[in-house]
């Protein structure tokens, strides 16, 4: 027997909302990366569970692709996070306030 | 013989070329470009004279286009450039180049014998004027006589402030040069409108715009013309011959745009002569010949025409008769001359006008190198009451000076008697048959006449009769033969120059020995002058759908006589009041009304007063408005972006997770509204 496709959506909501909720509280900004990870997740959950409901393989074949960017982004952003460091001695993304007004 | 016709290019040409010849060489040239200048006028006058030959004796008119600029491929309009040589063309052709001619001799005693300096500028600039005068004059159309008749308006403007060390002759330049100005802004927009109306502007051929308006108004119409601003036809050919008017008036100094031209008297004397007789005051009257089977169409553009010259002619001469200045009194006579012009052109007295434009050309330049000859014998000194005594010290200036004196008081039997009897005949003539206003212009044409004959005499009188009242009259500085030469032609000219057409005596004479007549009428060419002829204009003027002027069959002996004991009246009381060996300032006694004519009637203040009382404030007004009202809204826009940015960029705070929440809360926001829309609630 196979759970009913309205609890995976629970969850990948649940899921998005805890990235979303560590996207706009957290200071660090490697809670951020993983944070967006997160919300990244969730989509994928949300692939794989209507790739089951319908029975086709595209979804899964599109959940691949976002675990790809996934682990492309988390390269970017721990290069992202790596210069502010250098550059602000921190890695609290409230600090890194320059580009503004 | 070789067809003189295929250099008629050469005779504005030459002078072309001999401007350039001393705009680049004439430091090194002998004389400083004087005999060059010399050399091509007098090459103009010999070829001008075998035109005039070959036309009298039986020659075509010569009717060319030279280029087009813009070819209007049988539609639209065309640009073109073109000679017309006909009988009238040919005539002042000879009067421009002969005195031309003769004010360059005169320029080598007046210019280069005092020692002058810049004589290369004033031989290069007389050469110019006289290729632009030449070239307006044989313009087959109305655009290229207007882009020669602004060449000649920059010409004067170099000459008159010749001497632009001084004060007076570079505010006088000015003041010739935008003065005109204001005239031929309205010339232009007559130019344009004869385009948009007709698509041409051709003074000849068969498709002229002159022969275009005819057909349009005859009976039965066959024409084709374009009128604006919902006018009739002939109303809308009045407006645009009033358009044109504007720059003849300006141009020919008519009133109220006379007030440049007595000013302009701060030039130097030749360029005076040059000036006043054949070049920039003679363009405007000879555009109105060159046009007039157009304006034969409308009596009012007549009626105005004939007015506004009759007037001039009077108030011109009220002012002369008490300048104290030698130079200023010749050139209140010259504004009074054209206004006769005008007078005859507006009163249908076509052969009337050119005979006294040919007349006045002769003896008014005489005058003026007679004026020249005694400025320099005086050391430049114009104020009559320190002359006195000339006669016996300069014979040949006295003699030849009197005859041009003579000839402008109308007394017979001198050039301007004939000319100026027949300008006050033929207007008469079609005044009697019921035109008020040709009448009133003739009593403003008679009462000049008296004046006249005053003013004149009263000059010589002072210049030349009774004892010197200074010095330097007493002994006068001698002149050479290059100044004596030129007075003597003119002189004889002036005295024989009536010959041309003594209509007078018509009656004892026949009809056939008027030869300026025959010669307008196209008698004397073999074929036919068409549209261009005198008899034609006749026919036209004469028409009902025209200016419908009827012709009251008179003898001319009695206006004439009318006409010459009016001017012996004035010569009399000139020569009564100032024979005294010291004459008394008679004019004096006028008291207030001497300093109202001294002033010009205070026209100079009231056109000073026009534009800095009225232009500049209203200028001033609209630039506040431009100021406040207009950039006002646009720095308004500016500035409300401006603030609105200045408050809105605060929201780039730099702070990542703002971003991050404003994304989220667009995103939510972009669902709700979808989600409403849709209607998913």
């Amino acid at each position: 027997m196979t759970a009913p496709l309205e609890w995976y959506l629970v969850l990948s909501a649940g899921v998005f909302c805890a990235g979303l909720f560590g996207v706009l509280v957290r200071q660090s900004a490697l809670h951020f990366v993983m944070a967006v990870e997160l919300m990244l997740n969730a989509a994928n959950i949300n692939l794989v569970a209507f790739s089951l409901e319908h029975g086709n393989l595209t979804g899964q074949v599109f959940a691949l692709f976002g675990i790809a960017l996934a682990a492309a982004e988390v390269a970017i952003g721990i290069g992202i996070i790596l210069v502010l460091n250098r550059n602000f001695d921190d890695i609290d993304v409230t600090e890194a306030v320059t580009m503004r007004w | 013989m070789v067809d003189v016709f295929n250099v008629v290019e050469a005779i504005a040409l030459v002078p072309l070329v001999s401007f350039l010849l001393v705009l680049a060489l004439g430091n090194r040239m002998p004389k400083k470009g004087a005999l060059s200048g010399i050399a091509a006028t007098g090459f103009s006058l010999a070829i001008s004279l075998l035109v005039v030959l070959d036309l009298a004796t039986g020659g075509e008119v010569y009717h060319e286009e030279l280029f087009t600029f813009v070819a209007g491929d049988g539609a639209g309009v065309e640009l073109s450039f073109g000679l017309l040589v006909d009988p009238l063309a040919a005539l002042m052709l000879t009067i421009v180049s002969l005195i031309s001619f003769l004010v360059h001799i005169f320029s080598l005693g007046y210019m280069n014998d005092e020692g002058e300096i810049g004589l290369r500028r004033y031989y290069a600039s007389l050469s110019l004027f006289t290729f632009s005068m030449l070239a307006f004059v044989y313009s087959d159309n109305l655009l290229m006589a207007f882009m020669f008749f602004e060449l000649v308006g920059l010409c004067s403007f170099l000459l008159i402030g010749f001497w632009f060390r001084e004060a007076g002759p570079p505010s006088a330049a000015k003041k010739a040069f935008l003065v005109t100005r204001f005239g031929d802004y309205f010339f232009l927009v007559g130019v344009v409108a004869v385009f948009a109306t007709f698509g041409t502007t051709a003074f000849a051929g068969d498709h002229s715009f002159i022969v275009e308006a005819t057909h349009v108004l005859e009976p039965d119409a066959t024409g084709e013309m374009n009128t604006f601003l919902g006018l009739g036809e002939q109303a809308w050919i009045t407006v645009v011959g009033l358009l044109v008017l504007g720059g003849v008036m300006g141009k020919s100094a008519q009133f109220p745009l006379h007030t440049w031209l007595p000013d302009a008297m701060e030039g130097p004397t030749p360029v005076s002569a040059l000036i006043h007789a054949a070049t920039m005051v003679a363009a405007g009257v000879y555009l109105v010949m060159r046009m007039y089977g157009f304006y034969a169409l409308s009596p009012t553009a007549l009626g105005v025409i004939a007015l506004v010259g009759g007037f001039t002619a009077f108030f011109a001469a009220t002012m002369a008769l008490v300048k104290q200045e030698l130079k200023q009194v010749l050139a209140y006579s010259t504004v009074s001359q054209y206004g006769y012009m005008m007078l005859a052109l507006g009163g249908g007295g076509y052969v009337g006008a050119v005979f006294h434009l040919t007349t006045h050309a002769i003896f008014k330049a005489l005058l003026f190198l007679g004026a020249g000859a005694v400025i320099i014998a005086m050391h430049h000194n114009e104020n009559m009451w320190d002359m006195g005594g000339l006669k016996s010290r300069m014979p040949v200036t006295y003699w030849t000076f009197l005859f041009g004196s003579l000839a402008l008081a109308g007394i017979f039997p001198f050039a301007g008697f004939w000319s100026k009897d027949e300008v006050l005949f033929e207007t008469l003539q079609h005044a009697l048959s019921g035109e008020p206003l040709l009448l009133v212009g003739y009593a403003f044409g008679l009462l000049a006449v008296v004046m006249t004959a005053f003013y004149t005499f009263r000059m010589v009188y002072l210049t030349f009769h009774g004892e010197p009242r200074t010095d330097t009259a007493a002994s006068p500085e001698p002149i050479g033969w290059s100044m004596k030469f030129p007075l003597v032609v003119l002189g004889a000219l002036s005295v024989v120059g009536g010959v041309l057409n003594m209509g007078v005596l018509k009656d004892f004479i026949g009809s056939e020995n008027l030869f300026l007549k025959k010669w307008l009428e196209g008698k004397t060419i073999s074929g036919e002058l068409g549209p261009l002829s005198a008899e034609e204009y006749h026919h036209i003027l004469e028409s009902d759908f025209a200016a419908g002027y009827e012709v009251t069959e008179l003898s001319p002996l009695g206006p004439g006589a009318l006409a010459l004991v009016l001017g012996l009246v004035g010569l009399g009381a000139a020569v009564a009041l100032y024979r005294a060996p010291e004459p008394t300032p008679h004019m004096t006694k006028l008291g207030r009304i001497r300093t109202l004519l001294m002033n010009n009637y205070y026209l100079d203040e009231f056109q000073v007063w026009l534009a800095t009382g009225v232009t500049a404030p209203l200028a001033r007004a609209a630039n506040k408005f431009d100021q406040s009202g207009i950039d006002g809204v646009v720095n308004g826009a500016g500035s409300v972006s401006m603030f609105t940015g200045e408050r809105f960029r605060r929201i780039q705070t730099g702070i990542v997770t703002n971003y991050a929440a404003l994304l989220s809360l667009g995103l939510v926001l972009l669902l709700l509204v979808f989600g409403f829309l849709g209607g998913w609630f």
